[in-house]
């Protein structure tokens, strides 16, 4: 088992090098397994997904419903991500909310 | 085939991925890995309960939570094509680029005697 993870892993870093190394020092968005979600500025991470967030925000949950997010957040500051319970990354600014673009493209 | 040569062949086709946790991701692959950690582009993010939708540039999903991707059909083609390029099966023909062969190196000696470092003409 051993004679094969190196490749692996190789594999593994250059998709997450290339994709979070162009991430460094912006804000990104994070959800975590659980419905969390924080945004930070990335200031480092491995190749286990561990990420390191400075001046992080939790977009808090609505208590009835886990998986809906309140307008409330809390400040967090510097943290560690457990890259175990990433679930998605993307850049923080970019994400926007938009009206349902299937209805004029798909009417079903 | 196999489920990841399948979502190798899927790069650059527009797709639908849903989370374990009910989100589904609608975008364009860019690129994936062994794990099907994927990246996408051109996102449209639908909450689990379908009714709010957010957009993205691009993302990046961890392969452990995607329950499902939804891809095109002609995608199925192109990696029947991909299939019959010499470089598809790895079993056997592990050894053929460069002299020592690829997984382990000539140095680990795992597979026994290092063979065919040449050629490995084995018929």
């Amino acid at each position: 088992m051993a004679a094969s993870a190196p490749p692996d892993k190789k594999r593994r870093e250059t998709l997450l090098s290339a994709e979070l190394g162009k991430y460094l020092d912006k804000r990104i968005r994070v959800k975590f397994q659980g419905g969390r979600e924080t945004s930070g500025i990335l200031k480092g991470y491995d190749q286990l997904l561990n990420l390191v967030l400075d001046g992080a925000i939790e977009y808090l949950q609505d208590p009835k419903d886990q998986f809906k997010l309140t307008d409330e957040t809390r400040s967090l500051g510097l943290v560690v991500c457990r890259g175990t319970a990433v679930v998605l990354i993307c850049p923080a600014d970019t994400m926007e909310p938009i009206a349902n673009p299937f209805l004029q493209q798909e009417p079903s | 085939m196999l489920p990841l040569s399948l979502l190798k062949a899927a790069q650059d086709n527009p797709m639908l991925v849903e989370l374990k946790n009910g989100e589904t991701y609608n975008g364009h692959l860019v690129s994936c890995d062994n794990w099907m950690n994927i990246q996408l582009k051109e996102v449209i993010c639908t909450s689990r309960d379908g009714d709010r939708f957010w957009k993205m540039p691009e993302c990046f999903i961890r392969g452990s939570m995607i329950k499902y991707l939804r891809i095109p059909d002609e995608v199925i083609d192109k990696v029947k094509e991909e299939a019959f390029k010499p470089r598809g099966p790895r079993p056997g023909g592990g050894p053929r680029r460069g002299g020592g062969g690829g997984r382990g190196g000539a140095s680990r000696g795992r597979g026994g005697r290092p063979r065919g470092g040449g050629g490995g003409h084995k018929k």
